[in-house]
């Protein structure tokens, strides 16, 4: 499937073109309110471990200079930062993939269970809720920051079973959340409600009509109950054209179907996962959210910039065999491309009710379950933020030593407001929060 | 004749005592009223009709209350004797207050008056709540080829493990060591495997087999074990395992439950898969467990489990406003703003459980060129069978006109369906052309509350549904089906008030150990003996009320103190044949119609009157709270009642009602049976004036349960309700014979209850 142009996939949605200068000023309900400036952040995460090499930008502090794979997001050098040396130190059961994925967002130990990796102990699920969940608690417990949804678990062709490779987002021990892969599901999470009214709106004249002729042959005495079914309608219509004008933000019509979730659609469903996110931001809908590709040891093949291989399979090929790292490079740099198209679409909206662009009130915060896949390290695990959501000082290439990742998580925290002690395993965050500012 | 044997007759009318009385107190009109009678017209007009108006319906401010009702012109006569007129009481000779309760009687109070001067008619009506759903339920899985089950016993269980010895741990390995059906699931394997020729440490069970649910509404399900499990209820064809009801496939060293709910509709099967495995957890267990709509937490029984597979149903759970049941059954006789959005989102739901379908059903594919054209035919069919018959010419085209460039066809579709779903041809039922589909139309929901199936409108379009033979024999047919046996559950529910029972709570201090488990087995015990008696070949009535056995389980039999003949499950108990009288003494109704702490003969009485007896009560005149700490402390519970009833205006009602309840009073709040009541002796004798004007002496249950299954009042009665709960329209909008019809034909059959279910159904149909 090819993609034209933003309002093509948007059609295929079901975002009427109508409907697309709506998109601009819509959060009217939000505008009588002076608020504080809004704080989002976006979680993305992509698996297998990074290239290294090609990765991690060249020197320190303000003089970085970005390799290949981070080159997609050259014009927002100023505003990004990256974090080396901060390492997942999780430890205990499950295999590196496992604790890679589960205790990424979560920074705590997995439990014990009957879940089988590559190595180590069987394991189950994460001991403790992950961060954007905990951030989505903290700005839902307030009415300033309160949310229809508080936050959004989005996914890209993530495997269809329920394990610690396929879940990073938490609300709790034992509770992951799952991811919304499919577009046309999130999609009728988001806007389902109006969609089901215009559908039922668009139906009613012919309901009238039906109405009438039935009244037409009845006895006189039944008519009455008839004409209260016609008044019914008339209110039902009137109360869902009051709900569309009144909450409602776009008017959408429903998705097409077309688009199936296969793997050769990756980039086309990304593209559709992408907008949508950022229209739900856009309507405020949530200030947290996830952006899942695959899974740890996901196994999407990049056909499209042809490699015909799956990505977890190359990912364990030694760094001797330069064709595979080539490849691998070619992979990750493809996921950064994906980064910088949301970046820039953040970039380009206006904030709604406020200064500057989106991006300037969003932080996306890309990372991976490893730092390097053939080796399966938890060390150096990549961390890229863009924009200003959280407000930390950007245009920065950091190094840490042996940093947990606990420490990054109370940063964020803290960024929002909520001033945690201890994330995750409290002996791991020592040192307190990592000072971005 | 065990009539003869309990009963006493005594004469109708006590003429020496009311003369007693109207010479004692009113000697103006005495004389003159013997030697020249007025006639009853005449006497209500001079002396009734200015507080209760030309035609009885009451003057305001004086008499609100209409003259209506079902007391024979012998109770009248008495009443009016002692009582009336109001200002001056006593004042009428027996021959005026005789004559004049006749008048009355034929000229505005008896129903066949009522019926005579405001003849009913078949009011326009939608579908009910559960019309609704089960007709959306059945179209939609018109389109599948779907099997069901209703053969129960347990699910087919296949376990699968690594061999002993083997040091493996791939799944591939893994070998199949045992098959059979497990009744239920509930097994403790410790840290062994479940049988010989598996490792302790890895082993799979799949279970799988089809639920089967008796009643409708919201099931809880719930799983305990410390391993990993998936539990599937009524998942969709094809789906996967996000479909999975509970998912708690990875463990967490721990025991812990996962719960889910799902609402099913009544009287049929959905298909039930559990996948349960173990790896390296130190033990290993599994608890299966349901909560049935107002029931308890249990380990899903045998009886509601079957081997056997059933394809998903596709159930509308969109809740509805209560329909109207203003005349004791529900009709859908007006429409609110929620009830029609309950309609909208219904639609919407029913369109989204066929979305992933509508290719297949239209036969064409999401990328074929013709699709649109299929998806146009396919929703003509679906609303030829949402509206019961071939669509004309406009209504084509209206559905035509749907599909258009604008929206994809798939959107069109939906539209479509969503149009259909909330049309006057399908909400409405009798509107359309009185030919042989209509006929189908209400024979199908007479005994199904659901569309006509295949079978059926295949005659209707032959025109072979014309005679009261070919209608039966379609009826006939159709009662093997097993909706019409839900529909029969669903009156036998109605009938005996069983949805009221859920809420059964009682004083723990006065009768310890009666729980929601004892209540909910004391349910089943109930549907179970009910349903016994009406599918068996006899089907009669009679025993329904007469029986001496109570079906029971260890845990009731525990409670009430009895002990179980040898078997499983639910077995059949003699109990104290002088006694115990079948529906009625059962302890679960017995429990139902009681206070918390004490017995209830107001709610027994009522409950008797109306749903047994036939008998029509008005609502009390003023609303009056049983308080029990207001009596002297020193009296039984009829002592108590018999003085709070004492007034005039409450014995219009209670003379009927009291008598009723206190036959009951052997009985305590949980059904057992009791000597006394607050130290005294229990007193169940008391005098009872049937409905015909014969009076009675009742000395207990049995002499109600006799005069109910023998009398004709108490034939009526029955016959009354179940024609008004299956065709949802009053007998006498039929004809003003039909229910003496229907009775007189009902006795003649030994009052075979299926029978006179298909006779219902074919007066209905045929509309005669």
């Amino acid at each position: 499937m090819n993609l034209q142009n933003r309002r093509d996939f948007l059609r295929k949605l079901g975002l009427s073109a109508a409907a697309l200068p709506l998109l601009g000023g819509l959060t009217s309900l939000q505008a009588a309110e002076p608020t504080a400036a809004k704080q989002r952040v976006i979680f993305v995460f992509s698996p297998n471990g990074t290239v290294p090499s090609e990765f991690w930008p060249e020197g320190e502090g303000s003089a970085f200079k970005l390799k290949r794979i981070l080159q997609p997001l050259a014009p927002f050098k100023d505003k990004m930062l990256t974090l080396k040396g901060v390492n997942n130190l999780v430890r205990g059961d499950g295999d590196s993939h496992m604790r890679g994925m589960s205790c990424l967002l979560t920074g705590i130990e997995l439990f014990p269970g009957n879940i089988m990796g590559g190595g180590g102990q069987p394991a189950g699920w994460a001991r403790g809720p992950s961060i954007d969940q905990e951030i989505r608690r903290f700005l839902q417990s307030k009415p300033a920051t309160k949310t229809r949804m508080g936050s959004l678990e989005i996914g890209v062709s993530v495997g269809n079973r329920a394990d610690p490779w396929t879940r990073w987002s938490y609300v709790g021990a034992n509770q992951p959340v799952a991811p919304i892969s499919n577009p046309y599901d999130l999609f009728d999470k988001l806007y389902g409600q109006m969609k089901e009214s215009e559908s039922m709106v668009s139906v009613l004249d012919g309901l009238r009509d039906d109405l009438a002729t039935v009244s037409r042959a009845v006895d006189a005495k039944d008519r009455g109950l008839l004409d209260q079914h016609t008044t019914a309608l008339r209110d039902l219509e009137r109360n869902m054209k009051e709900q569309q004008t009144s909450g409602a933000l776009i008017v959408p019509t429903s998705p097409a179907i077309g688009v199936t979730m296969e793997n050769d659609n990756i980039p086309v469903v990304t593209k559709m996962q992408t907008e949508l996110l950022v229209s739900a931001f856009q309507n405020d809908l949530a200030r947290v959210a996830t952006f899942q590709f695959s899974n740890s040891v996901g196994s999407i093949r990049m056909k499209w910039i042809g490699i015909e291989e799956g990505h977890h399979s190359l990912s364990h090929d030694p760094d001797l065999n330069t064709g595979s790292v080539e490849k691998l490079t070619k992979i990750n740099t493809w996921f950064a491309e994906q980064i910088a198209f949301l970046a820039k679409r953040l970039q380009e909206t206006p904030e709604p009710n406020g200064t500057g662009s989106m991006l300037d009130h969003t932080t996306i915060i890309w990372t991976n379950e490893l730092g390097k896949g053939n080796s399966h390290a938890l060390e150096d695990i990549p961390w890229v933020l863009i924009g200003g959501g959280l407000g930390f000082k950007t245009g920065r290439a950091l190094k840490y030593t042996k940093t947990a990742h606990n420490r990054l998580h109370l940063a964020l925290a803290h960024a929002f407001g909520h001033r945690l002690d201890a994330f995750g395993n409290p002996a791991l965050c020592n040192g307190g929060p990592l000072n971005l500012g | 004749m065990p009539l003869a044997r309990v009963l006493k007759i005594i004469g109708a009318v006590c003429a020496v005592g009311l003369i007693a009385v109207g010479v004692r107190q009113g000697q103006r009109y005495y004389k003159k009223n013997l030697a020249d009678p007025r006639s009853g017209e005449v006497v209500y007009r001079e002396d009734c009709l200015r507080c209760h108006g030309p035609m009885g319906q009451g003057v305001a401010g004086k008499s609100d209350e209409p003259l209506l009702g079902e007391k024979s012109v012998a109770f009248l006569a008495k009443y009016i004797a002692r009582d009336m007129p109001e200002d001056d009481p006593g004042t009428l000779s027996p021959a005026e207050a005789l004559a004049s309760a006749q008048y009355i009687h034929d000229a505005f109070y008896s129903a066949e008056a009522r019926a005579r001067n405001n003849p009913p008619r078949l009011e326009l009506a939608h579908l009910t709540e559960r019309q609704y759903r089960e007709s959306v339920t059945d179209l939609l899985g018109s389109f599948r080829r779907g099997s069901s089950t209703h053969e129960s016993g347990g699910l087919a269980a296949v376990y699968r493990g690594l061999k002993d010895g083997d040091s493996t741990n791939t799944d591939k390995n893994e070998a199949k060591f045992l098959e059979r059906v497990d009744p239920v699931i509930s097994f403790d394997f410790g840290t062994k495997a479940p049988a010989a020729g598996s490792r302790a440490e890895q082993f799979k069970i799949n279970w799988s087999g089809s639920l089967l649910v008796p009643d409708t509404g919201e099931y809880d399900f719930r799983v305990t074990t410390p391993n990993g499990v998936r539990v599937y209820v009524n998942p969709p064809a094809n789906g996967s395992e996000k479909n999975a009801l509970i998912d708690l496939w990875v463990s967490s060293a721990m025991l812990r439950s996962g719960q889910g709910q799902v609402f099913l509709l009544g009287g049929r099967s959905y298909p039930l898969k559990v996948e349960f495995f173990k790896y390296k957890d130190k033990t290993a267990s599994i608890k299966l467990e349901w909560r049935p709509p107002g029931g308890a937490w249990t380990v899903i029984p045998a009886e509601n489990l079957s081997p056997k597979f059933s394809a998903s149903v596709d159930v509308v759970s969109v809740p509805f406003p209560p329909d109207d049941a203003s005349m004791g059954y529900e009709r859908g006789v007006s429409v609110s703003r929620e009830w029609t959005e309950a309609v909208a989102k219904g639609g919407l739901q029913a369109a989204a459980l066929l979305a992933p379908h509508l290719h297949e059903y239209a036969g064409t594919t999401a990328t074929a060129p013709d699709r649109a054209e299929k998806l146009k035919a396919f929703t003509w069919r679906f609303a030829q069978l949402a509206y019961r018959r071939p669509l004309t010419v406009e209504q084509k085209a209206d559905l035509a006109k749907i599909f258009v460039p604008a929206v994809t066809p798939e959107i069109a579709a939906r539209r479509a369906i969503l149009h259909v779903l909330s049309s006057p041809h399908f909400l409405y039922p009798a509107t359309g052309t009185q030919d042989d589909y209509a006929v189908a139309t209400r024979l199908a929901l007479a005994l199904w509350d659901s569309l006509p199936d295949e079978a059926l409108l295949k005659v209707a379009a032959q025109g072979a549904l014309k005679t009261p033979e070919q209608v039966r024999a379609q009826a006939q047919r159709m009662q093997k089906d097993p909706r019409a046996k839900a529909k029969l559950r669903d009156f036998l529910h109605h009938w005996l008030h069983v949805e009221e029972g859920a809420e059964i709570a009682k004083d723990q201090a006065a009768y310890p150990g009666f729980d929601p488990g004892v209540v909910m087995d004391l349910r089943t015990s109930l549907d179970l003996f009910v349903e016994d008696v009406v599918w068996s070949e006899a089907s009669d009535y009679r025993q329904l009320l007469l029986s001496d056995t109570i079906l029971m389980n260890e845990r009731l039999a525990k409670f009430y103190g009895q002990k179980l003949p040898e078997g499983h499950g639910f077995r059949p108990v003699k109990m104290d044949a002088a006694q115990r009288a079948g529906v009625l003494t059962h302890p679960y109704l017995l429990a139902t119609f009681s206070y918390t702490k004490s017995t209830s003969p107001i709610h027994r009485g009522v409950f008797l009157s109306r749903n047994i007896l036939g008998r029509m009560l008005k609502p009390p005149p003023m609303a009056i709270a049983f308080m029990d700490d207001k009596f002297d402390p020193s009296f039984t519970m009829r002592e108590k009642v018999t003085e709070l009833t004492a007034k005039p205006a409450c014995q219009s009602c209670h003379i009927t009602i009291n008598p009723l309840g206190f036959s009951f009073e052997r009985f305590d709040a949980v059904g057992r049976i009791r000597e006394t009541d607050n130290a005294k002796p229990v007193n169940t004798v008391s005098p009872y004036i049937a409905a015909d004007g014969t009076e009675l002496t009742l000395t207990g249950a049995r002499d109600v349960a006799v005069h109910a299954a023998e009398s004709l009042a108490g034939q009526t009665g029955f016959v009354r309700n179940l024609f008004q709960t299956m065709v949802k329209q009053p007998t006498t909008a039929y004809s003003p014979e039909l229910l003496s019809q229907l009775t007189e034909r009902f006795r003649r059959d030994h009052c075979h209850v299926r029978n006179l279910a298909i006779e219902v159904a074919v007066v209905a149909a045929l509309q005669k």
